[in-house]
């Protein structure tokens, strides 16, 4: 009887330790140092709210996660690595994305080959979806290649045709999201250097499509160029209305604008890829005026997304945010913050971290059914990009990162400013 | 014409910076057989110093380079002392060297990054984004300024160096560590002085830095590569050579950028690198080595 009654306290002790133990990995490889650390900072940043709230809440299912975040020094080969030992030697049941498409593009024929579902939170040129993964799940509105249809769709939508800028000058860094977009702008042939195939075709490009005028383009190496006087100085004797610029991250966009500022240029318009962050704006100051730029996310967005099972809004998000670093978000956080709600209700609703069950639930998502977030509600066409999903458009005001376009999306939209008084 | 001029003026103004952030790497070296790949990191550290002055008190960067100066001597003192020191009469020193500054640019990071955050940083001096114009032609304010700031400090190094009996000391060690202690040069005082000085000018440079370019933490990796280009290009240890070859290859890159596109810009570096290495391995004004 002694005996009987031992053996079952033990067994009740080992069931206790079980479920004490049960838990959801989850890995994230993320770029912490190196040139993409400040947006990989705040990724992290992101998801390591997202899973307090929701172990606070309770966890996914009864269990709480555990999140394992390694830094691949913004090095593809590094991230890489780190998602084949998320997999083969953590064990983990789900992954969240890397940040930028230079990592996501190798990443995704990992995760592919594992069957893991790869939700990706930067990582916007259409060849990452064009390589027949069925397991990919972006979050963010569009490939980058279709982002410039926003810009030309605002200029025609806001501007009376006799302001519309003319002519443009497209500069871009020699990135892979950067050229993503500018393909689109400038109506460039998408290839798959993989086998040289036309991804997409272009033509004749938004800005064709606009009748803005291509008078200057160039481009940097991504990594090492501090010439910055040198191209403002071109930009600006090119006298383009309109100028494009497309930068690999929001530090060069600092670095042109106040390389434009010293050399005067006076442009009717100017549009970044990046800068919606604060510390552009304390790097720029009054340069800022008037920029526009496109996101993903706006803090004044009135989404209403998901989280443990209840509803939990954009301001909710900016609310936590703000409490748990003393500072106010960006995109850089906010996006990363929706991928963690898209993998935690793909857990509940195929009620298992399978990732085969999970990508079905992910795939099932439709405009009445979708994944909520806080960067609105998600549903995926067959390689994994949104549907219906537009680019907003920002502009800098006083100080302020102010949501300009597009006018019929929410109730409180600002007043574009324009043309815009230099620099 | 005014185009050519543009150019000149853009490739010297950056030529400047440049030559402060070469100068201490190539005193270090030609003094201690030191390859420093720290010392980039380390002008991160005196272009934090200057950020954080001026934004808590509103100290504009060109007065607070001494302060930064000081405390990144300082470091130098410290790094000194405790790593450099003991190994400074290993045979393979000089390899060591290399290993032992790359952990100390990791360090210094990954320090940087846990104190500062990766957040990006300038800054923003009214000077720093304005300039002065003549006709067409600009001359940017903020590196005009930082590169008179540089080559009066490069001066006064040359100076001391020059006069100072120190300095004697110190160009005996730089020419033959061995000879100058039979001499009775204090080598090791030598040492710590001029890594002092070296891990100071990082420092000044630093402050320069803070409101000619934007940084973070990670950002000194893209910095290595330019600054060892200089040093090689203008011979190993030769201050004066690192001068003239962060003045004659920013303008080079300039004029590349303009003819070529800002993509070679950055390839002249690299390839001047390779070109110097293959032709003249000693530089432009550092000495062959004797063969054995």
């Amino acid at each position: 009887m002694r005996l009987r009654g031992l053996l079952a306290g033990s067994a009740c002790i080992a069931l206790a330790g079980t479920a004490a133990l049960a838990e959801i990995k989850i890995g994230a490889s993320l770029p912490l140092t190196g040139a993409f650390s400040i947006a990989g900072t705040k990724h992290q940043q992101g998801y390591e709210l997202c899973v307090d709230l929701i172990n606070e809440g309770g966890g996914i299912m009864g269990e709480q996660v555990d999140l394992i975040v390694s830094d691949n020094r913004s090095d593809p080969a590094t991230a890489i690595n780190q998602y084949e030992r998320f997999i083969n030697v953590d064990g983990v049941d789900a992954v969240f994305g890397t940040f930028s498409s230079r990592l996501s593009f190798p990443v995704a024929n990992i995760l592919a080959r594992n069957g893991y579902v790869h939700p990706v939170p930067a990582g916007g040129a259409l060849r990452i979806y064009t390589q027949g993964h069925q397991n990919l799940f972006y979050f963010q509105p569009n490939a980058a290649e279709y982002i410039g249809v926003s810009l030309t769709g605002m200029i025609a939508d806001l501007i009376d045709e006799g302001s519309r800028p003319q002519t443009a000058a497209v500069v871009a860094a020699d990135d892979f999201f950067a050229n993503a977009v500018e393909a689109g702008f400038l109506g460039t042939e998408v290839i798959d250097p993989a086998d040289g195939s036309v991804v997409e075709d272009m033509a004749p490009g938004y800005l064709a499509e606009a009748g803005i005028e291509v008078v200057y383009s160039e481009k940097w190496p991504e990594e090492g160029f501090n010439d910055w006087l040198n191209l403002a100085n071109s930009i600006k004797r090119s006298e383009a209305d309109l100028i494009i610029a497309l930068t690999a991250s929001a530090e060069e966009a600092v670095q042109l604008t106040r390389a434009l500022q010293t050399v005067r240029a006076e442009p009717m318009m100017v549009y970044y890829s990046q800068g919606t962050q604060a510390e552009f704006y304390e790097g720029t100051g009054d340069a800022s005026e008037s920029i526009l730029m496109h996101t993903s996310w706006h803090p004044s967005a009135p989404y209403n997304g998901e989280l443990n099972g209840e509803p939990f809004s954009n301001q909710d998000f900016v609310d936590a945010f703000s409490e748990a670093y003393g500072a106010e978000p960006d995109e850089d956080s906010a996006i990363p913050f929706a991928v963690c709600q898209g993998i935690e209700q793909a857990i509940r609703g195929a009620g298992t971290t399978d990732n085969a069950a999970m990508g079905e639930w992910l795939y099932a998502r439709t405009a009445d059914e979708p994944v909520r977030t806080i960067l609105g509600r998600f549903s995926w066409d067959s390689r994994g990009l949104p549907i219906d999903k537009p680019f907003l458009i920002a502009q800098w005001n006083g100080g302020e990162l102010q949501f300009v376009y597009p006018t019929d999306e929410f109730p409180e939209v600002s007043e574009l400013s324009h043309p815009k008084d230099g620099f | 014409m005014a185009d050519i001029i543009q150019i000149v003026v853009l490739g010297l103004a950056l030529g400047g910076v440049y030559a402060l952030m070469g100068s201490g790497l190539s005193l270090v070296f030609g003094v201690m057989r030191i390859v420093n790949l720290a010392h980039p990191s380390l002008i991160m550290g005196g272009a934090y110093v200057a950020y954080w002055g001026f934004r808590l008190y509103g100290v504009d960067p060109l007065i607070a380079l001494p302060v930064a100066a000081i405390i990144l001597a300082a470091t130098g003192v410290l790094l000194y002392k405790l790593i450099f020191e003991r190994e400074a009469k290993s045979a393979k020193y000089s390899e060591m060297t290399v290993l032992l500054t790359f952990a100390i640019a990791m360090i210094v990071e990954g320090g940087l990054a846990t104190a500062f955050t990766n957040t990006q940083r300038v800054t923003s001096p009214g000077y720093a984004t304005d300039a002065f114009f003549i006709g067409s032609v600009f001359i940017p304010k903020g590196q005009l300024y930082a590169g008179m700031v540089s080559l009066a400090l490069i001066a006064a190094l040359a100076l001391f160096l020059k006069y100072s009996r120190f300095g004697y000391a110190i160009r005996a060690t730089t020419q033959n560590r061995e000879a100058a202690e039979l001499m009775g040069v204090n080598v090791n005082m030598v040492g710590l002085v001029s890594f002092a000085i070296g891990i100071g000018l990082a420092g000044a440079a630093g402050a320069l830095v803070s409101f000619v370019f934007s940084f973070f933490p990670s950002k000194h990796w893209e910095w290595v590569a330019v600054l060892m280009s200089l040093v090689v290009l203008g011979g190993m240890g030769s201050i004066l050579g690192t001068v003239v070859a962060a003045y004659v290859l920013s303008v080079l890159a300039a004029f590349v950028g303009y003819f070529f596109g800002a993509t070679w810009s950055v390839l002249t570096f690299y390839l001047a690198l390779f070109v110097v290495l293959l032709v003249r391995p000693q530089g432009l004004f550092g000495e062959k080595p004797e063969m054995a």
